[in-house]
């Protein structure tokens, strides 16, 4: 147990090395610049905002336009005088939306005949800010319109429920999962759902990437320092040797993908009260349809993390056994980043239970699919899926591990190599 | 005196090369053994195989009575190897480097420092052993291995190409250090293609050419046998 701390504490301290921590303070950095950059944006887009307006009918409906824009969190900065030299002016401004009430807008709105108003966007970049302020002026246009065309079916049917003639027929919408029912839309429950767990597939990802590349480079740095050799003559065992090069690629895997997700979170603001408020409406729907996880769920998710970790240190200590420096253990770990690809995507982007059968297969026989959808199982309560991905990656760990510890302990670890010429392993 | 390591029939192979085709030699206690042989000889082979690092195809190799392919961890407990292009943790510092190799043959912290400032005395470094291993030169590399194998005072130090790549006086140097380390009772298994090191240095050698031991004896008996003024005419006459 000595030896095994002594070359255990080597490990972590040769992984978390000075050029390490540099790059993880420079993302962490860099996600707080893109953060302050992103955050401002933000600011800007929901603080109140100039917006130019020329008013040629000076109409109540069009002065009442006017107020509604002021109440929607606009600083109103009204022009007169020619339509051409007022959109000038403003495109010299800094102003970037100017809103056009024609001359005749007020006589022909209330007359229920065609009218229309001119709104002008200045595009000076891709900011959020002149996004959103065309959006909020198009929904007080749709709001009026809906206000006016209220009035005309009134005024043209006394007796009927305007609402009633434009939307006679209402949808209630429940969604059903297994043997619960609960009102809701299954849209508004998946959106929920995809907000609350975007962020899984990510912090997957780099656990595994950041544990299995620190493991491929440990023993790479081994062989190109010319220091392996003297290790395996040392009184230790070589299932030891393995067992704390892996557990030290944990140690700072982990570390590493907790200081990337942090400043990745940080970055792009995804905080907890947002989320919360978001979901809070429809938790309550959630839990009617049991699409909530119990403590049960989340120890599940965790053997089969662990499980699938295991199997990225294990399969990573082989490619770094044929790496036989620095340079080769990048270019090996490239088959690693490729298989946690397939189901990060398909996480993201697809369902994999609505893929065909031959699909289905390829995807879950690699180890690293399994908790990517092993959550959405759980929830749904698939939990056979769950447990046949424990099964089958426990297998896999078994038959690495046991070919990983047999080729330390045989002549393998150091003659074995890949040849890239002849593009053939040697063993 | 009695032998610590005996090594008969050692057998090699690397699928159609055949390393080793039979090597056979002891190392008694106290001794300075040397494998004399040019590159490809089969002395890092023999070697390698005695750390326990390559398996052998066929032979045996007996160390204190212990057998290599039953009982390798016995080996490892009592040996000190130093291979022929080692190298150290880039980002240790020597003594760190030092401490740490120290704490795997010690029974406790005292015996790991005390290991420790043998291998301080031994390599001479002094402040330099403050620095990163990273910023050692091949000769200040090599006297931190050498008192890295040498400070635990094993049964037997595996030392394959000691002076590989050094100069002339870190040569002499490490030279000594070997020396004056037998003084203290331990045997020395060391390989070198240099002859008149190994003449130097050796209290017995023996010539091996193509996994093959051609003769073995003290560099003194070797040289009358072969009528030679020194092991590389020797050497070349053996082949004859």
């Amino acid at each position: 147990m000595r030896n095994f701390s002594n070359l255990l504490i080597k490990e972590i301290k040769e992984l978390l090395n000075k050029q390490l921590i540099i790059s993880l303070v420079f993302i962490l950095v860099l996600f707080n610049f893109i953060g302050s950059i992103t955050k401002s944006e933000m600011k800007k887009a929901m603080a109140k905002q100039k917006v130019a307006v020329l008013d040629l009918d000076r109409s109540d409906i069009s002065r009442n336009l006017i107020g509604a824009l002021n109440m929607a969190g606009f600083i109103i900065e009204e022009k007169t005088g020619e339509k051409e030299r007022v959109i000038g002016e403003v495109r010299d401004s800094g102003l970037d939306l100017l809103v056009v009430f024609p001359e005749g807008f007020g006589q022909l709105a209330s007359s229920f005949q065609p009218v229309t108003v001119e709104t002008y966007s200045f595009l000076k970049g891709l900011s959020i800010s002149g996004r959103t302020k065309t959006e909020v002026v198009r929904a007080l246009i749709n709001s009026t319109n809906d206000y006016l065309s209220n009035e005309f079916l009134k005024k043209k049917i006394p007796d009927a429920d305007p609402k009633l003639l434009k939307a006679p027929i209402k949808n209630r919408e429940f969604v059903v999962v297994k043997e619960r029912q609960a009102e809701g839309s299954a849209s508004m429950i998946v959106g929920a759902l995809t907000a609350q767990n975007f962020i899984l597939p990510v912090i997957l990802m780099m656990i595994i990437l950041y544990s299995a590349q620190m493991v491929i480079t440990a023993i790479a740095m081994e062989k190109q320092n010319k220091t392996l050799e003297t290790l395996l003559t040392v009184p230790i065992s070589r299932g030891a040797i393995v067992a704390a090069k892996m557990l030290g690629a944990t140690v700072v895997g982990l570390l590493s993908a907790v200081i990337y997700m942090y400043g990745f979170r940080n970055a792009f603001s995804f905080s907890d009260t947002d989320v919360t408020k978001a979901l809070g409406g429809i938790t309550p729907i959630l839990k009617q349809l049991g699409l909530t996880i119990s403590t049960q769920g989340y120890v599940l998710f965790g053997i089969s993390l662990f499980l699938t970790m295991l199997c990225a240190l294990a399969l990573a200590t082989l490619l770094g056994v044929l790496a036989e420096d620095y340079r080769t253990a990048q270019a090996l770990s490239f088959p690693l980043v490729f298989l946690l690809m397939i189901p990060y995507f398909i996480s993201l982007f697809a369902d994999i239970n609505t893929m065909s059968l031959p699909a289905k297969i390829l995807v879950l026989a690699i180890p690293f699919s399994h908790p990517f959808f092993a959550m959405q199982n759980i929830m749904f309560g698939n939990l056979n899926m769950v447990w046949l991905g424990i099964g089958y990656n426990f297998l896999f760990v078994a038959v690495l591990l046991w070919w990983t510890t047999r080729i330390f302990a045989t002549d393998r670890v150091l003659t074995m190599k890949l040849k890239w010429g002849k593009k053939k392993v040697v063993l | 005196m009695a032998a610590v390591l005996e090594v008969e029939g050692l057998k090699k192979r690397y699928g159609s090369l055949e390393a080793l085709k039979g090597v056979s030699f002891k190392v008694e206690e106290g001794e300075i053994f040397g494998l004399i042989g040019p590159n490809g000889a089969g002395k890092t082979t023999t070697l390698r195989i005695i750390a326990t690092l390559l398996t052998p195809t066929d032979g045996r190799a007996t160390f204190l009575g212990y057998d290599l392919k039953k009982n390798p961890e016995k080996f490892r407990e009592k040996i000190s190897y130093l291979p022929e292009e080692a190298g150290a943790y880039r980002n240790m510092r020597g003594i760190d480097y030092l401490n740490f190799m120290a704490r795997f043959y010690a029974r406790n912290e005292a015996e790991a420092k005390e290991f420790v400032e043998r291998a301080v005395a031994i390599c001479g470094l002094g402040e330099r052993l403050k620095d990163k291993a990273g910023t050692y030169s091949k000769g200040m590399i090599r006297k931190l291995l050498l008192a890295r194998a040498l400070m635990t005072r094993p049964a037997l130090a595996i030392l394959d190409e000691p002076t590989s790549g050094l100069d002339v006086i870190n040569s002499l140097e490490v030279r000594e250090m070997i020396k004056g380390f037998t003084k203290e009772g331990v045997s020395v298994l060391l390989s070198s293609h240099n002859m008149l090191e190994v003449e130097f240095l050796s209290d017995r050698v023996a010539l091996i050419d193509q996994g093959v031991i051609l003769d073995s004896g003290s560099p003194a008996a070797l040289k009358e046998k072969y009528q030679a003024p020194n092991l590389e005419i020797v050497f070349r006459r053996a082949l004859q």
